[in-house]
C-alpha cells in the first residue's frame, strides 16, 4: 500500500513537472496515431497503406467490400451486369453530396473514370479498367458502363478507394491532390505531413451522422511509442504493424487489440527466369523444404495463418491439401537430385527493410530451412525504394515480399499470371493452364463455377511454385475499452471510424 | 575581420560543392520519386503514364537541366516545391528548423553544464574515486544508443508511471512555453547524456594535458594558487578541445537528430530529411541539406573564431 | 614491449588492457567460430529461451544462442570499429596536418572539401555509399570511415594550428629543421595525446555508429550477428524477453570502458611530457 501510494505519488509529481495532461480532449474527438504517414492526397495515384486508410474516410467509390468481402452500396445505391456481362449500370445515392454541398452526379462518375483510364494522369488502378469501352450517363442519378468483354471483377475494383468518384469540377481545374474533396465521412481540415491529420465530421455525409466530431491522426513513428502513448492514454485507437509490438497490447487491462487475418500475403519470390530456378524440380524442392508453419511462428510469433495463393477466405482451398504443404526434406533432395543439383546452388534473396516488419527474420528462417537441402543463401536487405526497383526490373534470384491482396483474384493476380499481365517481367513464369484459367474465371459470372476455377488455378500455381506462398498475418488495431463500434476488415479499411463512438 | 572576410567568401564555394554532391548523391540512389509514391504498383503504369508523372515530378529533364533549373531558381530564392508537403520547400525547413535549433541547444546546454564540471573535477582529482566514478558514468553515456536510451525512458515513465509528455502534436516555444519544454525536456536529455559524456571526457584529457604544461607549472612555481591556475591559466587552454568538439557536436545536431526525432515524434529536422529521401522528395533534400549545410559552415567559423578568442598565438589564416 | 609493461604498470592501463585483452581473446574466438553454439544455428524449440544453463544469455527469436551470437557479434564489431577508426584516423591525420602545415591555399581547399563532408547528413552519405556498393562489413568499414575523416582533420587541425604557432616549431625552423623533420617531429608527437583519446571516442562512436546502421538496415546482413544488430534487433523485444538487449548492452559498455581506461594510460605514457602535475 506504502509502495502503491508512493508510485501514484511520484506518477503525479512528475505529471506535474512535465506538465502533462492526462485526458486532454473533447469527448467527441478520437485521438488515433499510426507510425507511417500518407504520402499524397490524390486518391487515383496513391496506393501506400496510410495513404487509401485516410483517404478512404474522405473520398468514396461507387461500391464499397464489407468485413466479410461482400459488395455493399457506397455512392451507388443499386447496380446490375446485362446479361451478356457486357454492360454495368449503377443507380447513384440522390443524397450523396461532395463536401462542399453539391450533389455527386452521374457526371462526375463519368469524368472520374476517364480521368482515371487517362495515361496522363498516372492512375494506379488503370490496368483493372482497360475493358471499359464507353460509359453513358442518361440522367443525373444512372451511369452506364459499357464493356469490351464480359468483366465480372470489374466491380471489385470498384470498390476500391483508388477508382474513387472525384468532383469534375476538381478534375477541370486540376486541384485534385492539392486538396481534398471527397464525399465521403470526413473532411480533411489541416495536413502536415509525417506529423498529423486533422479531420471533421462532414455533416452533409448521404450515410448518416458519424459517431466522433472528429479524428486527430498523430504520427509517431516508433511503434513503442505508440504504445507508450496509449498506456497514458494520450491516443485512443492505433494502427499498429510490428506483431512484437501489438501482441504486447492484451497485456494492459485498458487496451483492447483488434486483429483480423487480412488479403496480402507473406511470400518467397522465387525468379523463374534464373538458373537453376528455371527448373521445376528445384522449385518444388524449395516449396517442400521450407516448413511456412514455422516460418510464421518465428517471424510473426504464430500471428496469422499459412496461406496458398488465393486468400480471400471464400474462395481459399485448404492449404494442407496444396502441393508440399507439409515440409518433406527427403522429397525435397530427391527433387534436387532429379533436377542435378544433389549438391544444391547459392543464392541471393532481397528484402525490404521494415517493410514489413518481418522480412529480415522470414528470410533468416528460410535460409536455415533451404541450407537443409544445400541451398545456401544470401541475404541482401535494403531500402524500401531500392528493393523496388530492384524487384520491378526482376533483378532478384528471390525475394522476400508482403504483396497486397484484392477481393476478387482476377483483380489480384492477372497482373502476374496472365500472358498479358503487367508485372509478368517480375513473375516471370507463365503457362496456358494458369492464363485460361484466369480468362475463365474473368467472364464466368455463377459463383460456384468461379470458385471451382480459381480452386484449380491455386492447385495448379501452387505445384508448378513460381513462388513459395507462406502465410497471411493480421491486420492490427489497438484502442481504449471506451471506443465502441469498429469493424476490422480484410481489406484493412478503417472506414468504420465513421461509426465509432467515444463512451 | 580580414579573415573573417575571406572565409565568409569561400561559403557560396562549398554550398555548390554541396549542392552538385547532394543532387548526384539523391539521384544515384536506386528507385525515385514514382516508385516511392506507388510502391510495387508502379510497375503496372504505361509509358504514357510514367512520362506523365516523370513530367509532374519534374524528373523528366536531363540531369544538368534539372541541376540548372534548380540553382537558377536558388538565385532567385525560390528552392523548388515539394512534392510531399505540396509547399515552397524554404517554408517547409523553415517550420521545422526553430524545434531542430531549440533541441539541439538544450542538448548542448545540458551537455556543458553537466560535462564541463564533471569533466575539471575529474583531472583535478585524477586517479582518485571521484574520477574513476566520473569516468564510469561517462562510459555508460558514451556507450549507450540513443535508441537504447530513449526507449527506456519512454517504457519506464509511462509503464512505471504512467505518464508521457504529449506525444504528437508538437507545441512551438511562444505558443506554449510549458508545453513546449515538457515535450523537449526528455529528448535533450537522451541526446544530452552522450553528449555530455564526450565533453567530460575532452575537457577532462585536455585539462590534464594544459595543467603539465610548462607555463602552467610555471605559474604554479610562481606560487599562484590552485583554484588560479585552473581557472585562470589552465581552463581557457583547455576550452579548445571542448569548443571544437562542441561545435562539431551541436553542427551535427543542427542537421537534426533522426532516431531520437523518430521515437519521441518530434517534427524536426532529422526526420523531415529521412522521410524526404524514403519518399524521393527531391527538391526538399536538396533544400534541407543546403540548409543544413549552412548552418553546420556558420557554426565551424564560429568555432574557428573561438579559437583565436581563446589562444591568442593563433592567427588564423596567417603564416 | 616496453610499452606493454608500461600499460601494466599503470593503475587503469592495467584494467583497461585486461578487457580489450579479453575482447580481442573473444573477437578472436569468435570470428574462428569457436563458440559454445553455432552462432546462426536456429535451436526452433527453444525460441526466447531465458538464460540457462544450456544457453548461458539465452536465446533470440530464431532459438539462437545469445551467448555465442555475443562472441561472433563481438568478433564482427570490433573488426568494423577498428578498421573505420584506423581509414578515418589516417586520413584525418594525414588531412589535418597537411591542412595546418601548408596553410593558405591547401589549408583551403582541404577543410573546405571536409566541411562538405561534415554538412552532408551522415545518412545520406551511408546510404549512398552503401547502395553503390552493397551492404556489408566492407561498406559499412569505409562508410564510417568516410563520415569521420572530417572529424579527425578537424581535431589535428587545431592543435596542430596552435602547436604550429607555439615558440618550440619556430625555434627547431630556425634552427633549420626540414619541414618534414618538424612535422613528423614535433607536430605528430605532440598530437599523440589528443589523437590518442580521439580514437578511443571514435571506437565508442564507430560500435555505436555501426548498431546505427544496422538499425536502418545498412550494415551487418542477417543472419550475422553484430552488438549492434543484435541491439537494435531487441528493441522491440525489451519488455518480451530483456536479455536480449541487457547482454549486447552490458558488452558494448564494457568494451568502450576497456578502450577509454586503455585510451588514457597510453596518453600517459606516451606524452613526451611527464604529467600528474597535480595528480
Amino acid at each position: 500500500m506504502v509502495h502503491l501510494t508512493r508510485r501514484l505519488l511520484s506518477g503525479i509529481t512528475l505529471a506535474a513537472i512535465l506538465g502533462i495532461a492526462t485526458v486532454s480532449t473533447q469527448a467527441a474527438t478520437l485521438h488515433m496515431a499510426w507510425s507511417q504517414d500518407a504520402t499524397g492526397l490524390d486518391p487515383h495515384k496513391q496506393t501506400a497503406f496510410s495513404s487509401l486508410r485516410l483517404l478512404e474516410l474522405i473520398y468514396e467509390p461507387l461500391v464499397r467490400v464489407d468485413a466479410s468481402l461482400q459488395i455493399v452500396p457506397a455512392i451507388a445505391t443499386s447496380w446490375a451486369f446485362s446479361k451478356d456481362g457486357k454492360e454495368l449500370s449503377f443507380k447513384l445515392d440522390p443524397k450523396a453530396k461532395f463536401q462542399d454541398g453539391t450533389a455527386v452526379t452521374s457526371a462526375d462518375v463519368k469524368a472520374s473514370f476517364e480521368r482515371i483510364l487517362d495515361e496522363k494522369t498516372g492512375a494506379a488502378a488503370r490496368a483493372n479498367f482497360l475493358s471499359i469501352a464507353g460509359i453513358d450517363t442518361p440522367d443525373a442519378a444512372t451511369v452506364v458502363f459499357h464493356l469490351s468483354q464480359p468483366d465480372v471483377p470489374i466491380l471489385t475494383a470498384m470498390s476500391d478507394v483508388n477508382a474513387a468518384i472525384v468532383p469534375a469540377a476538381e478534375i477541370t481545374a486540376g486541384s485534385i491532390g492539392t486538396k481534398a474533396m471527397g464525399s465521403g465521412p470526413f473532411k480533411l481540415d489541416k495536413w502536415d505531413p509525417n506529423a498529423k491529420e486533422v479531420l471533421s465530421a462532414n455533416k452533409d455525409w448521404a450515410g448518416g451522422a458519424t459517431g466522433v466530431d472528429g479524428i486527430e491522426i498523430s504520427v509517431l513513428p516508433d511503434e513503442a511509442a505508440i504504445l507508450a502513448a496509449m498506456r497514458t492514454k494520450q491516443i485512443d485507437f492505433a494502427l499498429l504493424n510490428d506483431p512484437l509490438v501489438a501482441t504486447l497490447v492484451p497485456k494492459e487491462a485498458s487496451l483492447q487489440l483488434n486483429r483480423v487475418p487480412v488479403l496480402a500475403y507473406h511470400v518467397l519470390q522465387l525468379n523463374p527466369s534464373r538458373k537453376p530456378m528455371t527448373e521445376l524440380k528445384v522449385r518444388q524442392a524449395i516449396s517442400c523444404a521450407i516448413d511456412r508453419q514455422e516460418v510464421l511462428d518465428t517471424a510473426s510469433l504464430g500471428e496469422g495463418k499459412v496461406t496458398g495463393p488465393l486468400t480471400i477466405p471464400a474462395l481459399a482451398t485448404d492449404p494442407s491439401q496444396l502441393f508440399c504443404y507439409k515440409r518433406d526434406v527427403e522429397k525435397a533432395k530427391k527433387l534436387m537430385a532429379e533436377a542435378g543439383f544433389a549438391d544444391g546452388f547459392s543464392a541471393t534473396v532481397i528484402g525490404a527493410t521494415g517493410e514489413p516488419p518481418t522480412a529480415a527474420a522470414e528470410a533468416q528462417v528460410i535460409q536455415s530451412q533451404l541450407a537443409e537441402i544445400g541451398v545456401k543463401l544470401d541475404i541482401k536487405m535494403m531500402e524500401l525504394n531500392v528493393y523496388v526497383d530492384a524487384w520491378l526490373k526482376g533483378d532478384f534470384d528471390m525475394a522476400i515480399a508482403l504483396n497486397g491482396g484484392r477481393a476478387d483474384p482476377y483483380t489480384m493476380y492477372n497482373r502476374y499470371w496472365t500472358k498479358a499481365g503487367n508485372l509478368q517481367k517480375v513473375a516471370n513464369y507463365i503457362d496456358d493452364t494458369l492464363d485460361s484459367q484466369m480468362q475463365q474465371g474473368r467472364a464466368e459470372t455463377d459463383p460456384e463455377k468461379r470458385k471451382a476455377i480459381f480452386a484449380d488455378f491455386e492447385k495448379h500455381l501452387a505445384e508448378v511454385s513460381p513462388w513459395i506462398w507462406l502465410y497471411t498475418s493480421y491486420s492490427y488495431t489497438a484502442q481504449q475499452k471506451n471506443i465502441a463500434g469498429f469493424v476490422p476488415t480484410p481489406t484493412g479499411t478503417l472506414f468504420s471510424l465513421s461509426k465509432v463512438t467515444i463512451q | 575581420m580580414n579573415y573573417l572576410l575571406r572565409r565568409l567568401a569561400t561559403f557560396p564555394l562549398v554550398l555548390l560543392g554541396v549542392s552538385i554532391l547532394v543532387f548526384v548523391a539523391i539521384r544515384m540512389v536506386p528507385g525515385d520519386s514514382i516508385t516511392a509514391m506507388l510502391g510495387t504498383e508502379a510497375g503496372l503504369l504505361t509509358p504514357a503514364q510514367r512520362d506523365a508523372l516523370a513530367a509532374y515530378f519534374g524528373i523528366d529533364q536531363p540531369w544538368f537541366i534539372q541541376y540548372w533549373r534548380w540553382i537558377g531558381g536558388i538565385a532567385h530564392g525560390n528552392f523548388g516545391i515539394s512534392v510531399t508537403y505540396g509547399r515552397p520547400v524554404l517554408d517547409v525547413i523553415l517550420e521545422r528548423f526553430p524545434l531542430t535549433l531549440e533541441l539541439a541547444l538544450l542538448s548542448m546546454i545540458i551537455a556543458l553544464a553537466v560535462g564541463m564540471p564533471a569533466g575539471i573535477h575529474a583531472a583535478t582529482h585524477n586517479e582518485k574515486p571521484s574520477d574513476l566514478g566520473v569516468r564510469i558514468v561517462a562510459m555508460i553515456g558514451q556507450s549507450t544508443p540513443s535508441f537504447v536510451l530513449g526507449l527506456l525512458i519512454i517504457y519506464t515513465l509511462s509503464a512505471g508511471f504512467g505518464v508521457l509528455p504529449a506525444m504528437g502534436e508538437f507545441a512551438p516555444l511562444w505558443q506554449d512555453p510549458l508545453r513546449n519544454l515538457s515535450q523537449l525536456i526528455l529528448p535533450a536529455i537522451t541526446l544530452g547524456f552522450a553528449f555530455a559524456a564526450s565533453v567530460t571526457r575532452i575537457a577532462r584529457s585536455a585539462m590534464l594535458d594544459v595543467l603539465s604544461d610548462d607555463y602552467v607549472r610555471t605559474a604554479r612555481s610562481k606560487g599562484a594558487s590552485a583554484r588560479s591556475v585552473i581557472w585562470r591559466h589552465a581552463l581557457p587552454n583547455a576550452l579548445i578541445p571542448v569548443v571544437t568538439l562542441s561545435g562539431i557536436e551541436f553542427g551535427y545536431l543542427l542537421g537534426g537528430a533522426v532516431i531520437v526525432e523518430q521515437i519521441y515524434a518530434l517534427p524536426g529536422l532529422g526526420r523531415m530529411v529521412l522521410d524526404a529521401i524514403l519518399q524521393r522528395d527531391y527538391a526538399l533534400v536538396q533544400g534541407a541539406v543546403l540548409f543544413i549545410a549552412f548552418n553546420f559552415m556558420i557554426v565551424n567559423l564560429l568555432v574557428d573564431l573561438a579559437y583565436v578568442a581563446l589562444d591568442p598565438r593563433i592567427r588564423l589564416g596567417e603564416q | 614491449m616496453r610499452i606493454l609493461r608500461a600499460i601494466f604498470g599503470h593503475g587503469s592501463g592495467r584494467i583497461g588492457g585486461a578487457i580489450v585483452c579479453v575482447y580481442l581473446l573473444i573477437a578472436v574466438l569468435g570470428l574462428l567460430g569457436l563458440t559454445p553454439h553455432n552462432p546462426i544455428t536456429q535451436y526452433r524449440i527453444d525460441r526466447l529461451h531465458a538464460p540457462s544453463a544450456t544457453y548461458w544469455m539465452g536465446t533470440d527469436l530464431f532459438g539462437r544462442d545469445v551467448a555465442s551470437r555475443l562472441m561472433a557479434g563481438i568478433g564482427q564489431s570490433f573488426t568494423v570499429a577498428f578498421f573505420s577508426v584506423a581509414f578515418a584516423t589516417l586520413a584525418g591525420t594525414v588531412l589535418g596536418l597537411a591542412a595546418a602545415w601548408l596553410g593558405r591555399r591547401w589549408d583551403g581547399v582541404v577543410m573546405r572539401v571536409m566541411d562538405v563532408l561534415l554538412a552532408f547528413p551522415a545518412i545520406l552519405l551511408a546510404l549512398l555509399i552503401v547502395t553503390v556498393a552493397g551492404p556489408g562489413t566492407w561498406t559499412s568499414v569505409v562508410a564510417i570511415g568516410i563520415v569521420y575523416t572530417p572529424i579527425f582533420t578537424r581535431v589535428v587541425r587545431g592543435p596542430a594550428l596552435s602547436l604550429k604557432a607555439r615558440e618550440f616549431v619556430d625555434a627547431a625552423r630556425t634552427f633549420g629543421s626540414s619541414s618534414s623533420y618538424i612535422v613528423t617531429r614535433h607536430l605528430l608527437l605532440n598530437l599523440v595525446a589528443p589523437l590518442t583519446v580521439q580514437v578511443t571516442l571514435a571506437l565508442a562512436w564507430a560500435l555505436l555508429t555501426e548498431a546505427g546502421l544496422s538499425f536502418l538496415g545498412l550494415g551487418t546482413q542477417p543472419p550475422a550477428a553484430s552488438l549492434g544488430l543484435m541491439l537494435s534487433d531487441s528493441r522491440n523485444l525489451m519488455e518480451t524477453a530483456p536479455w536480449l538487449m541487457i547482454f549486447p548492452g552490458l558488452a558494448i559498455m564494457i568494451s568502450i570502458l576497456g578502450f577509454n581506461l586503455l585510451g588514457d594510460a597510453l596518453r600517459d605514457i606516451l606524452d613526451p611530457r611527464m604529467r600528474r602535475a597535480f595528480a
